[in-house]
């Protein structure tokens, strides 16, 4: 035993144990993310139960089973349960997705195992997802095209022709509300601003009045027609409904227009529902999201993440490459540069939330304000940029993270190896051609690791950037086609306060719960995205500057 | 020391003590020379002539690479070094307040103990000084390039790859592109601080035939640990120890007829 111990073993394996721990609880912690996200998309069966009450009544049931679980029978007798005591001492429960969120109490309800009579799949139900209340299922019975029933056609495509006539038409509305009308309405505010600003200046004259009432006139005649052409597109769209039968037996009519798509689940073989499966994973990636943040996609808040994150990855890199700069290669070697270095890596441990406070104060209010004083103050007092967005996020993200990057760039400072340094300088360059043309293009896969440390950081960040700029639900997104293009004063989304929203702050929970994971593992995977390009970028610096082993 | 008489013999004798102006190189003169409260070379003198080799011997600590280095003010980069002293360049002292550092390390080359090519291509090495100096055209960098690769006996062996890293080389193949990078910008001293004690023998070679070869060029003035090296290569020897120039003579004298017991003991291999 003792010979043992001396041989070193069980060091080696207790080391081993330890890596062995952190990469089962990182691939735990992946999978249980990615196996409850993406099964989100799967499209699941769809049952028809017949159950009795506990009054002892017969009722029919249609929907998906979400989660189930086993009861101890006792604990649902003494929730005042009747139970017939024969069912055994644990009882299955599940939980299933009704839908018909208007038509009945609650759209996700448990049903007990015992309560069951029968269970079956019926071929014909259909899965519809709409644009409000969520999904609906039942049987379809007819089309309506235009007041009048149609009859003696093929139901199923008839319905499928109508759904994608209605979605098309949608669409253009949708567009031309976003772009063309979008446009317009921005181009009125400006002018609206732009008269401010005369008004503020004295400069108003009668001449400029009218050239801005003209110009402010062709684009309300713009819109007015514009406008127009949106309730044509609307009402058209409106145009058919589909009658339904639900689970309660009644024929429903639903307005085809809020139909996005008719699934028949049951009808899929395994190869449908893999493609169904990678829409579905398509349409969350690439749509916006829709009922308070429930249903849909979650486009915009990949966007203002990666946005946010490169914006300060972009103003992080040259601050804090210059301040490592100072520190390593010009400051005297002496106690005031050893107190500042301390005090550097010590911000790194001050909570974000604290980053947060002082963003708010410093960059949106002092900061902010004092810009909109001086160049918009026609807009006041709607603030521009006196209020949080995405411009004051990732300067607050690029504090937060200055210290990782100065680190990291003085670690690879510190690696070069003098023998270069005097090389360059024998050759009679100056101490800072030797930075430029040396030190810096050896140093950057330092300067890179920094950067990866930062993004990695600033991406997973939800605190601070409450205070100083995401939202909830961001009507437009920080870059459009309206000019100058790039709009830094505006708040954004982000996954990581995305999650926060759905899991804590929806309104339905059990809808919002498979959301909060699937989100989750799309900001891993965008931060393992934005990770690897960088990492990418580093080996090929490192191959290139290969010295460093020497 | 059979070897030494027959490579020592053909070498002319110069007055050290009587050069004229145009045949010093470099003038040392009452050079002292501190590190902190350590003092490391004690009131030097010596004059190095031009286009000779001129070699610094002596036992390790004994201040000869110190010496190498004050002069192109390699020593300004540490911190708590003081000098005393002058050395004269051209009748110009390099230490005087208004001398341009960069300027004097053009006109005074250097080559370090191990090859420390810069992390790019064999080209941009050798070019590396001149594109300091503003040189941009193709034509001016391909020209000096070939030259100095071709001055420092290594064209033929990289001309095929000359965009290649130059990591990618052998520890002497980098260390004559690092003799063809300071020639490229052509200096007039060239130092060379122990250029071969990282390199093996044949390498070794190689770059001592290129030194004998420099000196039609170049002043060299050269440290090395190798008594055979300096008694191969040098016209001049130096022997310093402990901080003192103790003797300085024609390299045949020194290894022949030494008039120091130091500089014997020295030679003879009684300590080292």
């Amino acid at each position: 035993m003792g010979k043992w111990f001396k041989s070193g073993s069980p060091w080696i394996w207790m080391t081993s144990g330890a890596v062995s721990i952190c990469l089962l609880s990182v691939l735990g912690l992946l999978l249980l993310i990615a196996v409850k996200g993406l099964s989100y998309f799967w499209p699941d069966n769809i049952y028809q139960w017949q159950l009795t009450d506990p009054q002892g009544q017969e009722y029919r049931l249609i929907g998906e089973i979400y989660d189930s679980e086993e009861v101890p029978t006792e604990r649902l007798i003494a929730a005042g349960r009747q139970l017939d005591p024969n069912v055994g001492k644990m009882v299955t429960r599940y939980l299933v997705k009704t839908g018909n969120r208007e038509f009945v109490d609650l759209d996700f309800r448990w049903i007990l195992g015992s309560d069951i009579i029968s269970r079956s799949q019926p071929k014909d139900v259909a899965v519809i997802e709409r644009s409000k209340n969520g999904d609906f299922f039942g049987f379809p019975v007819a089309v309506i095209e235009d007041g009048t029933r149609l009859t003696g056609v093929a139901l199923h495509s008839t319905l499928q022709s109508h759904i994608d006539r209605a979605v098309k038409l949608n669409d253009q509305a949708r567009a031309l509300q976003k772009e063309d009308i979008g446009s317009i309405n921005y181009a009125l505010e400006k002018l609206r601003l732009k008269e401010r600003g005369y008004e503020l200046d004295n400069a108003l004259t009668s001449e400029r009045k009218k050239a801005l009432d003209a110009q402010k006139a062709t684009l309300n005649e713009q819109y007015k027609m514009l406008e127009a052409r949106f309730f044509d597109l609307r009402k058209e769209a409106a145009r058919d409904a589909l009658i339904i039968r639900d689970m309660r037996g009644k024929d429903i009519t639903l307005p085809i227009d809020s139909i996005l798509e008719v699934t028949y689940a049951n009808q899929l073989s395994f190869i449908d529902k893999v493609g169904h499966w990678f829409t579905g994973m398509g349409k969350f990636i690439s749509q916006d999201p829709r009922e308070a943040n429930t249903e849909g996609g979650v486009f915009p808040a990949i966007f203002g993440t990666v946005f946010m994150v490169l914006l300060m990855a972009v103003m992080v890199t040259p601050f804090g490459v210059i301040a490592a700069i100072y520190l390593h290669e010009y400051a005297k070697k002496d106690w005031v540069t050893k107190l500042i270095r301390i005090a550097v890596i010590n911000l790194a441990g001050v909570p974000s939330i604290v980053y947060g406070v002082f963003g708010l104060g410093f960059f949106v209010y002092m900061l902010g304000g004092s810009i909109d004083a001086l160049f918009y103050p026609e807009a006041l007092p709607a603030p521009t940029f006196g209020s949080p967005g995405v411009l004051w996020s990732a300067l607050t993200l690029a504090i937060l993270t200055l210290p990782v990057v100065i680190v990291s760039t003085e670690e690879g400072l510190s690696r070069i190896p003098s023998s270069v340094r005097q090389g360059s300088l024998a050759l009679g360059a100056t101490k800072a051609e030797t930075l430029w043309r040396i030190i810096i293009p050896m140093a950057s896969p330092a300067i890179m690791t920094g950067l990866i440390l930062a993004v990695a950081r600033a991406a997973g960040e939800v605190a601070p950037l409450m205070l100083v700029g995401v939202v909830k639900l961001a009507p437009t997104l920080p870059i459009d086609m309206n000019f100058p293009f790039v709009h830094l004063e505006r708040k954004f989304m982000h996954l990581g306060f995305h999650i926060y929203d759905v899991g804590f702050q929806s309104p339905n929970v059990e809808a919002a719960r498979p959301l909060v994971y699937a989100t989750s593992f799309l900001l891993v995977s965008v931060i393992v995205g934005l990770n690897l390009t960088a990492i990418g970028v580093r080996n090929h610096l490192r191959e290139k500057y290969r010295s460093l082993e020497h | 020391m059979i070897s030494i008489e027959s490579s020592t013999m053909n070498k002319e004798k110069l007055n050290l003590s009587q050069l004229s102006q145009e045949q010093t190189a470099l003038e040392i003169k009452h050079l002292n020379l501190k590190y902190g409260d350590k003092q490391a070379l004690f009131d030097v003198s010596m004059k190095i002539p031009t286009k000779q080799v001129t070699a610094f011997i002596g036992p390790s600590g004994c201040g000869k690479s110190t010496l190498l280095r004050c002069i192109n003010r390699m020593n300004d980069l540490v911190d708590n070094c003081n000098i005393e002293g002058e050395i004269l360049l051209n009748g110009q002292n390099v230490y005087h307040k208004k001398v341009d550092v960069a300027a004097l390390r053009r006109n005074v080359g250097m080559v370090f103990q191990r090859p420390n090519p810069f992390p790019k291509s064999i080209y941009e090495n050798v070019v590396y000084g001149l594109r300091l100096q503003g040189v941009n055209h193709r034509r001016d960098l391909d020209d000096a390039a070939e030259r100095s690769l071709r001055g420092a006996a290594i064209w033929d062996e990289v001309k095929d790859r000359l965009h290649d890293n130059a990591f990618g080389l052998s520890g002497g193949q980098q260390q004559r592109l690092v003799i063809a990078r300071a020639i490229a910008i052509e200096p007039e001293v060239l130092l060379l601080d122990e250029p071969t004690s990282a390199l093996d023998p044949i390498s070794t070679l190689t770059i001592e035939e290129l030194i004998t070869e420099l000196k039609n060029q170049y002043t060299v003035v050269i440290v090395t640990h190798n008594m055979q090296q300096a008694a191969r290569v040098s016209d001049q020897t130096a022997f310093m120890y402990m901080g003192e120039l103790i003797e300085y003579a024609d390299t045949n004298s020194i290894f022949t007829t030494p008039k120091q017991r130091k500089t014997e003991d020295y030679i003879t291999g009684r300590y080292g």
